[in-house]
Order: C-alpha cells, then structure tokens, then sequence
C-alpha cells in the first residue's frame, strides 16, 4: 500500500525535558480520509505541527508524498494544503484577496480562486472582507485557502472547531466531496468520535503522547463486534451473586442486572445451568457490545 | 530570484486596506497638505514666495522641519512594525511558514516590502512638496508658477540623508516585530528608544544612538558638527547589523506558527 504520510519515532519533550510525544508512528494510506483522534491535550496539535515543519523536529523521521520531509520540504509542500487550529486569514483583506496573496506563491491559474470559492460555498461574498465573516465562513476560507493550489494532500487540524451542528455536517461533506471527487487524501484532526467515525476511511488514536490505535475504520469496527460481558436477568440477584462469587466469577450488580465478564459461551451456558439448578430463574442473557465510545475510551484510558 | 518576486507580491497584496498602508498615504501627504495650509493662511505672500529664487529651498526646509525631526521616524517605527506584525495580528505565520517558500525568501519578501513602502512615502512627500509650489499658481490668480527650477538633485542628495538615516529604525522595529507576538513591545521600544534620542540629541556621542540619525541628519542641516564618525555610514552600519541579527533569529526560531 502507498501512504501520502509516514511518521516514524516522532518524539518531542519541552525544554524543561517533559515528553510531549513518544515514538509516534503514522502512516496515512493515499486516498484515505484519517481521522486523527484523541482527547485535548493529547498531542494531536504538536503532531501535525511537527510534520509541517512548523516546530522543529527533535527526532524521528516524516516521510510525505514519497519524499523526505526534511530534504524536499519545498517540493512537499507545494503539493499539501495545510489548516492547523484556528483559521489563519487576513481580516482587513476580502475573501478573494485572500486567495490572492497564496495564488502569487504558488502560481496557480486565477480562474481556481473563484473555483474553490464555489466548491466552499463563498462565492457570493467573495468581495468581503474576511473580518466580517462568521467563524464558519472563516472555516470555509481557510479550506479554501489550503485547497487553492489542488494538493494531493490536505491537513486539517480540528477544522470544525467552534462550528454549530449544521457548519459540522457542511464541512464533513465538503471534504468526503474533495476526497471522492478530487482524490485528495486528508489528514484530519478531532477530538469528537462521532464526528471521525462518520467522516474518516481510517483512524489513528493518540492519547498522552502515544499512539494507542492505528488502523481501517473496519478494524475500529472490528473492536465494536467484540462482547465486552453479559448481563444477567435472574429471580433472585442476591443469591445469584453470591453463587457466582463463591465460584470466582467476576461480577459487577449493574441496575438490577448482574454484569459477568466475556467469558466463552461454553462457560455462560454452564453459569445459566448452575443458577437455575439452585432454584434461580434466569429470564434474560444479553451479551454487552463495545460501542465506539467505549473503544476510544478504553484506548486512550489504557 | 523569481520565487522572491512572487513572494513579494504576495506581501504586498496583504498591506492593502492595513493600518500601515493608510499611514503611510496619511504621512506622506500631511506635512505638505499643512504647509499648503500655512501658504494660503498668508495668501498676501503667495506671489512673493512663488516668485522668489529660492522658493524650492524653502518648501524643502519647511517641509523637512516637521518631517525629519518628528514625523518620520515615528512613522517609520509605526508603519515597520505594523507591517511586521500583519502576521501575528492575523495568526497567519502557520500559513506562511507551510507555503513553498523558503525562510529567507519570506524574510527579504517582507523586508522589501516595507523599504518599498518606505520609497513610496518619500515620493509621496515629495509630490507634496512639489504640489506646495504649484498649487496656487493653478488655484490663484496672480500667482506665478515658481520661477525657479525644481532642484531634482538637491531634493534627490537630501531625501537621500534622511532615507539612509531612518534605515536602522527599519532593522531594529522589523528585528522586534519578529521577535515579539505583542505588538506593544515593539512599537514601547521604538518610541521609547526615538524620545531618548530627542532628549539626548545634544549629548557629544549621540551619534552611537540608532534612533538618533534623522534628528541629527536634520540638525546637521543648520549647524554641521564634526564628529569622529560619518553618520551614514554609521545608520548603514546599525542597518547592516540588525537586519543580521533579525535574520538569524528568525532562521532560528524553533516555532514557527
């Protein structure tokens, strides 16, 4: 498989010595939309810094487009558009002299301002100046600013951020558009789940630092079919407790359930014999399913 | 080379509509639009003065009076800060820094432009001058054009002075405006810096004062002062040594956004 990004041993710590990022590997298969998850403070920001080039790096080695970084820095960069937290726009400038100013470094036919302007929706106030653009107006200019030259690659730090539902479901349908209609791979921060899980084809997990998860949504998915434990509907709970107690079974009272582990089917089903030979009805088995929160949780909790 | 040409423009579309554009239009033009004011405030002298040999020397010390000693330099620590600052005051440097260019292309690019800026408000100043002249010869009757020459080389000599005296103001407010994401430090050591020179204009090693040029360029123009070293030489010397600096630390900037 190609990958538009490989991070290998990415490490970063501040000047008084505290880690930030330990050994961070990523690698961003080309076409692919990534979401890049993991809870505030993670090290998410740091991580796409890093990779642009905007802190310089201490040590590891980030490949992008097939080149090194560090070596074709120019020639990489000429081919991603980059949007790292909030909006970088020019206020006392319009929406099209924004374009402007990038269209001069990259050369870019002028007819493609106008071009990205409609595919974000701002054509109709392409004359006005940014600083009277709402936040999510905002948004859609700094997309169109890192979309202007046609990148092969786009990196996006949490740009739904401060954005209401609609402006969520709005950009998330932008840039699913991009990927399909432009092949552009995309590299996208977030700290919302649900937000990733609808948007990205793959996702990496980062949490204090490290990575926790890397993979195809499939396999994230994977993860969710597992049976993390049963709950149990008996007659009498506090008997059926204390049986499966004195058998050494884990066991968790959970809202008038009683929650066992995942153990194997075999093993449930000798559970359910037992209760009900001591006179315990059992009405109800359900075998509890991680959902996606849980998986994340769990990840960036382990 | 062209890679530098195409930055430089992308630098100059960003002072459209910014402070610092308006500041230099507003002070480029103010000096002679007052002097204009005087002029007609003497109405009865207008024919006199425009038909006077020496009307352009004249104009020229007028206009200079205000401009050398007060105005220009603050417009410059002002105008160069504000340029350097479009930035940070955008949160933009993560754009810049992620665009194909390379560090020291975005540095001359952004130099350029504020020297460029710097031209145009001595030529705008100038037009003024010129137009001081002028305009009530076209606006009066009875007023005659100045009968005098324009003495283009005296004004190009003089302008010269003060341009070259003002460059390392330019070094050091683009030094500080790299260095600092407040906008008050800099802009605090500028004017800090420019009221020392005011005060200690008189002190016989002034001269060592960065700030102190255009004062002194001006003062010179009354009463020359023999001093162990030329003046230009020692604004183009502070110019050369923080442009240096401002570069190396700009290069070195772990951040970058």
């Amino acid at each position: 498989m190609d990958y538009c990004i490989e991070v290998a041993d990415l490490a970063y710590q501040f000047r008084d010595g505290t880690p930030v990022l330990r050994n961070i590997a990523l690698r961003v298969p080309q076409g692919a939309i990534y979401g890049f998850l993991g809870p505030n403070g993670a090290g998410k920001t740091t991580t796409l810094r890093l990779i642009t080039g905007l802190l310089r790096m201490q040590t590891g080695a980030v490949r992008m487009l097939g080149q090194s970084f560090r070596e074709h820095r120019l020639e990489v960069l000429r081919q991603t558009g980059c949007l790292i937290e909030s909006p970088a726009i020019y206020e006392h400038l319009s929406a099209v002299e924004n374009l402007l100013v990038l269209q001069r470094i990259y050369q870019c036919p002028k007819s493609d301002m106008m071009e990205v302007l409609q595919t974000v929706g701002l054509a109709a106030v392409a004359s006005k100046k940014a600083g009277q653009f709402s936040l999510g107006m905002k948004q859609r200019l700094a997309l169109a600013m890192a979309m202007l030259h046609r990148p092969k690659l786009l990196i996006l730090d949490e740009p739904t951020n401060g954005l209401d539902p609609n402006g969520i479901i709005e950009m998330r349908e932008l840039l699913k558009k991009i990927n399909r209609e432009q092949g552009t791979s995309i590299l996208i921060s977030s700290h919302l789940l649900p937000e990733v899980e609808r948007l990205a084809t793959h996702i990496g997990v980062i949490s204090q630092g490290r990575m926790v998860f890397e993979g195809s949504l499939e396999q994230l998915s994977g993860l969710r079919q597992q049976v993390r434990g049963y709950l149990l509907d008996t007659t009498n709970n506090a008997a059926a407790l204390e049986l499966l107690v004195a058998r050494n079974v884990q066991v968790v009272a959970d809202a008038g359930r009683i929650q066992v582990p995942a153990l194997p089917v075999a093993a449930i089903a000798e559970l359910n014999s037992h209760l009900v030979q001591r006179g315990i009805g059992v009405f109800g088995i359900q075998p509890v399913k991680n959902d996606l929160e849980t998986i994340f949780m769990d990840l960036i909790q382990s | 080379m062209i890679a530098y040409l195409h930055s430089v423009q992308s630098e100059w579309i960003k002072r459209r509509h910014s402070a610092a554009a308006w500041l230099t239009i507003i002070g480029g033009t103010l000096v002679p639009v007052i002097v204009l004011c005087i002029r007609f405030y003497y109405f009865d002298l207008l024919a006199k003065q425009n038909a006077s040999a020496d009307i352009w020397v004249q104009l020229y010390n007028r206009s200079w009076q205000y401009m050398g000693f007060f105005l220009l330099p603050i417009g410059v620590i002002l105008v160069t800060s504000l340029i350097t600052q479009l930035e940070t005051r955008s949160n933009a440097w993560k754009l810049l820094h992620v665009t194909p260019q390379r560090f020291t292309t975005i540095f001359l690019a952004k130099l350029t432009v504020i020297l460029v800026m710097l031209l145009f408000f001595f030529l705008l100043f100038n037009i003024g001058i010129y137009l001081t002249g002028v305009l009530p010869a076209l606006l009066v009757k009875g007023v005659p054009f100045p009968s005098a020459p324009f003495p283009w080389l005296r004004y190009l000599y003089g302008n010269g002075q003060f341009l070259l005296a003002c460059l390392p103001i330019v070094a050091l407010q683009f030094l500080l405006g790299l260095l600092y994401r407040n906008f008050m430090v800099p802009i605090g050591i500028g004017l800090g810096l420019y009221i020392v020179s005011v005060i200690v204009f008189q002190w016989k090693y002034s001269y060592i004062i960065p700030y102190i040029y255009c004062v002194l360029v001006f003062n010179d123009g009354f009463h020359q002062v023999v001093r162990p070293a030329s003046l230009y030489a020692l604004a183009a010397g502070y110019f050369g040594m923080f442009c240096v600096v401002a570069y190396a630390l700009y290069i070195c900037k772990k951040e970058k956004g």
